[in-house]
């Protein structure tokens, strides 16, 4: 089973995404794509290290290249977040590359050794603002890549001020 | 407690005033009022959280204070969550402070309201 979260900044995506895999009796993987620079990140890390403390994740940090990992059949993995990965395969090297194409591979291949794959994005084309166009052209990367995973993803859920709303099928009791 | 959410203009404030039956004057701008304990509905929650941030004061303590002293109150607050991740650390550090609070008011409120396009959906508890 795929599931894809979407939500804006601190709207409880995160604990959503765990508390959809409590109960699963499988290894969990936790993929992490954030790079751990500066210190928000840090705390970030930590804050997220914390909140799955006791819940038996392993932790994986692969910042790109996805399909790289090596997990054993029947898995489950709590991808965190679209939002990092794409912006770690699209600013690389003092380039961009238009990330969706590989992304979305990558996706499918993590997908086919894993039983249940939750997936957590980012809303971030709300704000009206015109940025630079490296950075509109990551928006237009995440939309598509949003929409793309929405379509292979069995169940979708916005959540809102820690509320989840279904979108698309159902949340797995 | 009544939570209201959206995004900017979506159409909330007014909503609030016919549903609710209020009058302009009981609708307070939230970073302005004093007396919170007493408001009926509080609006621009999410400026308040800027006032908070920018005086570094705890913004969660303030929340958890405003839920226990004044529980029927209605809240209104901008979504300001979905966007590009803020290049200054003080709006990042607000926007945040933003999802934080609106999510423990979320948690302690009856009913949670989110405003699109004018149109309102009930997201927590009994239909209006």
């Amino acid at each position: 089973m795929m599931i894809l979260i979407t939500g804006g900044s601190k709207c409880g995506k995160s604990s959503l995404a765990e508390t959809l895999l409590n109960d699963i009796s499988e290894q969990k993987y936790y993929l992490a794509t954030m790079k751990p620079f500066g210190e928000e990140a840090q705390k970030a890390i930590i804050r997220h290290q914390k909140m799955r403390k006791e819940k038996n994740f392993i932790t994986i940090e692969q910042y790109i290249d996805i399909d790289k990992i090596r997990i054993p059949a029947h898995s489950a993995v709590l991808l965190e977040c679209m939002g990092n990965l794409c912006a770690n395969e699209m600013f690389r090297d003092d380039t961009i590359f238009y990330p969706v194409e590989k992304i979305i591979r990558n996706l499918k291949s993590l997908y086919s050794a894993t039983d249940m794959l939750v997936i957590v994005t980012n809303e971030v084309g709300m704000d009206g603002i015109s940025y630079s166009a490296g950075t509109m052209q990551y928006l237009s990367a995440m939309a598509e890549l949003n929409q793309n995973t929405a379509q292979m993803a069995d169940t979708v859920i916005e959540c809102v001020c820690g509320i989840p709303l279904v979108m698309k099928g159902e949340i797995p009791c | 407690m009544i939570l209201v959410i959206g995004g900017v203009h979506a159409g909330k404030t007014e909503f609030v005033k016919n549903c609710f039956k209020l009058s302009d004057t009981e609708i307070l701008e939230a970073s302005e009022t004093e007396n919170f304990q007493n408001a009926k509905c509080l609006r621009n929650y999410h400026i308040l959280i800027k006032k908070l941030c920018n005086e570094n004061a705890d913004f969660l303590e303030f929340t958890k204070r405003l839920i226990q002293e004044n529980p029927d109150c209605i809240i209104i607050t901008n979504e300001i969550g979905c966007g590009i991740v803020p290049i200054d650390q003080s709006e990042r550090l607000w926007r945040e402070a933003c999802g934080k609070s609106a999510c423990l008011l979320a948690e302690h409120a009856e009913k949670v309201i989110r405003m699109i396009c004018g149109i309102p959906t009930v997201i927590k508890g009994e239909c209006l």
